[in-house]
C-alpha cells in the first residue's frame, strides 16, 4: 500500500500542475498545453547539461537531490492507512519541506544573483506566516482524532459527524490558503511569471539547468501533491473505508485542481507586503476555531 | 528544598546529573577548542584558568545542597565571566558592557536570594499577594540570569565580548542552570502549577518570537547568536509551561513528555550553540572581520569550520535530521496535547504552538542568512579571499559537537518512533531515507560535471557592489512587520543648486526592549538616587549621626516590642 501510494505520489504529481495549466486555459478560452505538459518539460530538462555559478560550493551541487529526497519522503509520510517506514506523523512533513526550503534558498547566496535572493528572501518571509498558519490549522484537525498520526486524522475526519463543529469548517478555510501559498499559486505567487522581479519560489531556481533543474521542477510539482492530498484527507468529507476514502480524495485532489486554476483566472497576485494580512486573517478563523473549540 | 545551615553539603539527584552531564559535554570539546584558540593571544593562562573556574562555579550550583553554597556559587557564576570579559580586553565598551552585565545580573538576582530565603527559612508562601510576589521575584531572578524576555537586556551585550568559548559556556550552560534552579523552585514552592505554566508560555513566546526577530537585524555573528540563546530559552521555556499545566490538569504522560522535551531541548541547545559560537570564533580569528557583511565564501576555504558551522545552522533552524529538530517536535508535541485541555489553558497551548512555528520558520530565515551571507558565494573582502583553516584543536572541538548534533538527532529515533498520541519520529529512517536518496539521486544525476557559468544579472557583468547584503536580505520581512518592531531609516540628501552631491542612507532597527522599557526606568532610576546620594555627605559627623539615630531607632523599636 505505502509502495502504491509512493509510485504513484512520484508518477502522478507533475499531472497535478499540467492539469491546472489546462484548466486555466480553457477558462481564459486558449486551448492551452496538454496536461502532460509538465512530462514533456521534464524529458527534455532530463537530456541537457547542467550549469553552474563560478563561486558555487557544495551547497549547490547536493541541494537539487536533497529537495528531491525530501519530497519523496514527505510523500512516504502522507496518510496510507498502515504503517510506513517513516511513520505518519504530520510534523515530520512540516519538518521535511521545511528542510527543502532551507536547501533552495540557500543556494540562492551561493549563486550570489539578485533575483534569486530576492525570490529567496520573499518565500522565506511569507513561509513565517504560512507555518503559523498551518500549524494552528493542524492542530485544529489533530485535536479530534487527539493525536498527530495522519492516519488517525484522517479517520477522524471521515464521515459526516464531524462536520457539525465550526473548527472544522474554520480549518478548512484557513488550510485553503494554506494550500495556494505551499503550491506557490495566485494570489499570493504566479508559477507562470518569466519577469525575475516578482518570482517567489521560482527565483532561487533561476541557475539551475539540465537534470538539476528537472529535480527541483518535479518537487515543486510533488509538493502540489503533497499540499492537495492533506487538504483531501484531512478537510474535505470523505467516507471511513479504504476504498472509498480513497476514491474521494482522488476526486477530491481534481476539483482542488479545478478550483486553484478558478482562483488563478478570477484573482489577481496581491502586493508583496499585503501576503501576511491575508494569511493572517486566515489565522484569525483558525483561531476563531480554536476558542469554539476550547469554550464549547 | 535547601538545607539552612551553616554545613555545606552537596548531592546530585537526578535533576541535578542531567546538568552536569550537559555541562560535562560542553565544557570538554570547548576546553580542547580552547587550546588553539587562546595561542598566541595575551592573557591566554588567566583566561584559561578563570574558565576552569566557571566550570567549577558551574558544577558548586548544581551540586549545592544547602543555600550558602547555592548562593555562593550562584554570584561566582555570575562575577567570573564578568572577570573573563575584563581579562580578555579592557577598554572602555568592554568596562561599560561588564558594568551592565553585573548591574543587570545582580538587581535581577535579588530575586533569586528572596525566593531562596523564603523557601528556607519560612517556606511556601501563602494568599493572593504572597504568592503572586514570590512567583514575580522567581520569575524575575531567575528569568534575568537565563535571559528570558524581558528580562534579558545584558545578554546580547555580554556574550560577545566574551572570548568565544566561554561565550559557548556562557550560552550553553550557564543560561539553563539558571532554568535547574528555577525548577528546583517551582517543585519546592506549592504554588498550584497551572499559575507557573501560564507565566512560563507567555514569558517563552515573548522570548522565542523576540528573540529570533532581533537576531534577524544584528550585524554582527555573535550578538545574533547571543539573541538566538533568547529565543532557545524561551522554546525552553514554552516546554518547562507546558509541562506545569499538563501536570496541573491532571495529564501526568503529556506533562512527563512536555518535560522531557525541554530537558532534551537544554542538551540539543547546548550542543549546537556551543558549536555556532566555536565556529564563530574561528572565523573571527581567519578573517579578521566582525560584520557579518564582510565575509563570504568560507566553506571552500575552510570547510572543516564551514561545515561544521551549517551542521549547527541546520539544527539551531529547528531541521531533520539533526537534534534542534527532535526537541521542537516534543515541544510541538506537548502543545498540541495541552491544546486539548479545556477553556483558556487549550487556547494558550494552541497559540503558543502557533508562536513556536512562527519562531521555526523565522529561525530558518535567519540561518539561511547567515549560512549564505558566511559561507556561500564569493568572499566580499580580501581577508575572506585569504582565509585558512584553523588549528587542529579547534577543529577537533567543533567536529565533536557537530558530530553530537547528528546523532542526538537520530539516537531518540529509537525511543520515539512509537510515541501513542503522535504518527511517531523515526529519526533513524529518517536519516538514513534523507541521507541515502540524496546520494542515489545524485549518483543518477550523473558524474557530468557543470558547465561554469556566470550568474544571472540580465546581461551585466557580475560585480562585488550587486552582493546583497544582510539588511536587503531581511528587507522583506522588516517591511511586512514594520507595525510591531518600528524600523528607523534616515536619506539625507546633499544639494547644490539642484545637484545631488551626496546622499546617505542609515536604518536601523532599535531594540525597543531598550528603548521603550529599559531607558526611561534607567532615567527614573538615576533621578531617585541623585536624591538618595545626598544622604552621602561623606562628613564624618553626618554618619556619626546616621549611626546614633538608628540605634535609638532600634531601641524604640526594641521598646514597643516591635523587634
Amino acid at each position: 500500500m505505502t509502495l502504491l501510494l509512493l509510485s504513484a505520489g512520484t508518477v502522478l504529481a507533475p499531472l497535478l500542475p499540467g492539469t491546472i495549466q489546462t484548466l486555466k486555459a480553457r477558462m481564459q478560452g486558449r486551448r492551452g498545453p496538454s496536461p502532460l505538459q509538465p512530462y514533456r518539460e521534464l524529458r527534455r530538462l532530463w537530456r541537457k547539461s547542467r550549469v553552474a555559478p563560478a563561486e558555487a560550493s557544495m551547497v549547490y551541487r547536493v541541494a537539487p537531490p536533497l529537495v528531491a529526497a525530501c519530497a519523496v519522503c514527505a510523500i512516504l509520510v502522507l496518510p496510507t492507512g498502515v504503517d510506513g517506514p517513516l511513520g505518519h506523523d504530520v510534523l515530520v512533513l512540516v519538518g521535511l519541506l521545511a528542510l527543502a526550503r532551507f536547501a533552495i534558498t540557500l543556494t540562492s547566496w551561493d549563486t550570489g544573483s539578485g533575483f534569486a535572493l530576492m525570490g529567496a528572501a520573499r518565500d522565506l518571509t511569507i513561509a513565517v506566516s504560512v507555518e503559523v498558519l498551518l500549524v494552528l490549522c493542524l492542530v485544529l484537525a489533530a485535536l479530534p482524532a487527539g493525536s498527530t498520526d495522519l492516519n488517525a486524522m484522517t479517520a477522524a475526519a471521515s464521515g459526516t459527524s464531524i462536520w457539525f463543529t465550526p473548527a472544522h469548517w474554520c480549518g478548512l478555510a484557513g488550510f485553503a490558503l494554506v494550500a495556494i501559498a505551499e503550491t506557490g499559486r495566485q494570489p499570493i505567487d504566479n508559477p507562470d511569471t518569466h519577469l525575475e522581479l516578482t518570482m517567489i519560489h521560482e527565483g532561487p531556481l533561476l541557475e539551475y539547468a539540465g537534470r538539476d533543474l528537472a529535480y527541483v521542477q518535479w518537487a515543486a510539482a510533488a509538493r502540489h501533491w503533497i499540499v492537495l492530498a492533506l487538504t483531501a484527507t484531512l478537510f474535505l468529507p470523505h467516507p471511513a473505508d479504504p476504498l472509498g476514502s480513497a476514491a474521494a480524495i482522488a476526486v477530491w485532489m481534481g476539483a482542488a485542481c479545478l478550483g486553484l486554476a478558478f482562483i488563478e483566472t478570477m484573482v489577481a497576485k496581491v502586493r508583496l507586503l499585503r501576503v501576511p494580512v491575508l494569511l493572517g486573517a486566515g489565522s484569525a478563523i483558525a483561531l476563531i476555531g480554536l476558542l469554539s473549540r476550547a469554550f464549547a | 528544598m535547601f538545607e539552612g545551615g551553616l554545613h555545606p553539603s552537596f548531592g546530585v539527584d537526578p535533576l541535578s546529573a542531567f546538568f552536569l552531564a550537559v555541562l560535562a559535554t560542553i565544557a570538554i570539546p570547548v576546553l580542547i577548542y580552547m587550546r588553539g584558540y587562546l595561542r598566541g593571544t595575551h592573557h591566554g593562562a588567566a583566561v584559561a584558568a578563570l574558565t576552569l573556574l566557571f566550570i567549577g562555579a558551574l558544577v558548586l550550583v548544581v551540586t549545592a545542597r544547602d543555600i550558602l553554597t547555592f548562593l555562593a556559587g550562584w554570584e561566582l557564576m555570575t562575577l567570573i565571566p564578568a572577570g573573563i570579559i575584563l581579562v580578555n580586553c579592557a577598554d572602555r565598551p568592554t568596562r561599560r558592557t561588564a558594568f551592565i552585565y553585573l548591574a543587570i545580573t545582580h538587581v535581577g538576582g535579588v530575586g533569586v536570594w528572596v525566593t531562596l530565603l523564603q523557601l528556607t527559612f519560612i517556606g511556601p508562601p501563602s494568599g493572593a499577594i504572597a504568592t503572586g510576589v514570590f512567583v514575580a521575584a522567581a520569575l524575575i531572578g531567575f528569568g534575568t540570569k537565563a535571559g528570558l524576555m524581558p528580562f534579558h537586556s545584558w545578554l546580547p551585550r555580554a556574550h560577545p565580548s566574551a572570548p568565544s568559548p566561554v561565550s559557548a559556556l556562557m550560552s550553553g550552560v550557564m543560561i539553563k542552570v539558571a532554568l535547574y534552579g528555577l525548577i528546583r523552585v517551582i517543585l519546592a514552592s506549592g504554588i498550584n502549577p497551572v499559575l507557573w505554566g501560564e507565566a512560563l508560555l507567555a514569558l517563552g513566546v515573548l522570548s522565542a518570537i523576540g528573540g529570533v526577530v532581533y537576531a534577524l537585524f544584528q550585524r554582527e555573528l555573535k550578538q545574533l547568536l547571543a539573541f538566538h540563546s533568547i529565543e532557545n530559552i524561551g522554546i525552553i521555556a514554552m516546554g518547562l509551561g507546558s509541562w506545569l499545566l499538563l501536570e496541573g490538569q491532571g495529564q501526568r504522560f503529556w506533562g512527563g513528555v512536555a518535560f522531557i522535551a525541554a530537558m532534551l531541548h537544554v542538551l540539543n541547545h547546548a550542543v549546537f550553540k556551543g558549536l555556532l559560537f566555536m565556529g564563530a570564533g574561528a572565523i573571527e580569528r581567519a578573517t579578521q572581520a566582525h560584520d557579518l557583511d564582510r565575509v563570504g565564501g568560507l566553506l571552500r576555504r575552510m570547510p572543516w569550520t564551514g561545515g561544521t558551522f551549517l551542521i549547527g545552522s541546520m539544527a539551531i533552524a529547528g531541521l531533520p535530521p539533526l537534534n534542534g529538530f527532535v526537541s521542537e517536535w516534543l515541544t510541538f508535541q506537548s502543545l498540541i496535547h495541552g491544546a486539548g485541555l479545556h477553556g483558556i489553558y487549550g487556547v494558550s497551548c494552541a497559540l503558543a504552538a502557533a508562536g513556536l512555528a512562527a519562531t521555526a520558520a523565522l529561525a530558518v530565515l535567519c540561518f539561511v542568512k547567515v549560512c549564505g551571507l558566511v559561507l556561500l558565494g564569493a568572499p566580499r573582502t580580501d581577508r575572506a579571499r585569504d582565509a585558512k583553516e584553523v588549528a587542529i584543536s579547534m577543529r577537533i572541538g567543533m567536529a565533536l559537537l557537530a558530530g553530537l548534533c547528528v546523532l542526538l538527532g537520530v539516537a531518540p529515533g529509537l525511543w520515539l518512533s512509537t510515541l501513542q498520541g503522535t504518527g511517531g519520529l523515526p529519526a533513524v529512517w529518517v536519516f538514513i531515507l534523507i541521507t541515502g536518496l540524496t546520494a542515489l539521486l545524485a549518483w543518477v544525476r550523473g558524474a557530468r560535471t557543470a558547465a561554469p557559468a556566470p550568474a544571472w544579472t540580465c546581461g551585466q557583468t557580475v560585480q562585488p557592489s550587486f552582493d546583497w547584503t544582510s539588511s536587503g536580505f531581511t528587507k522583506a520581512l522588516r517591511l511586512s512587520w514594520q507595525w510591531l518592531i518600528r524600523p528607523q531609516n534616515e536619506v539625507a540628501v546633499v544639494r547644490s543648486h539642484a545637484i545631488v552631491r551626496s546622499v546617505t542612507y542609515r536604518g536601523d532597527v532599535p531594540h525597543l526592549f531598550d528603548t521603550a522599557l529599559y531607558s526611561p526606568l534607567i532615567k527614573r532610576a538615576s533621578v531617585w538616587t541623585g536624591q538618595i546620594r545626598r544622604l552621602q555627605s561623606g562628613s564624618l559627623r553626618t554618619y556619626s549621626i546616621y549611626l546614633s539615630a538608628l540605634v535609638v531607632f532600634a531601641l524604640a523599636l526594641l521598646r514597643l516590642g516591635l523587634l
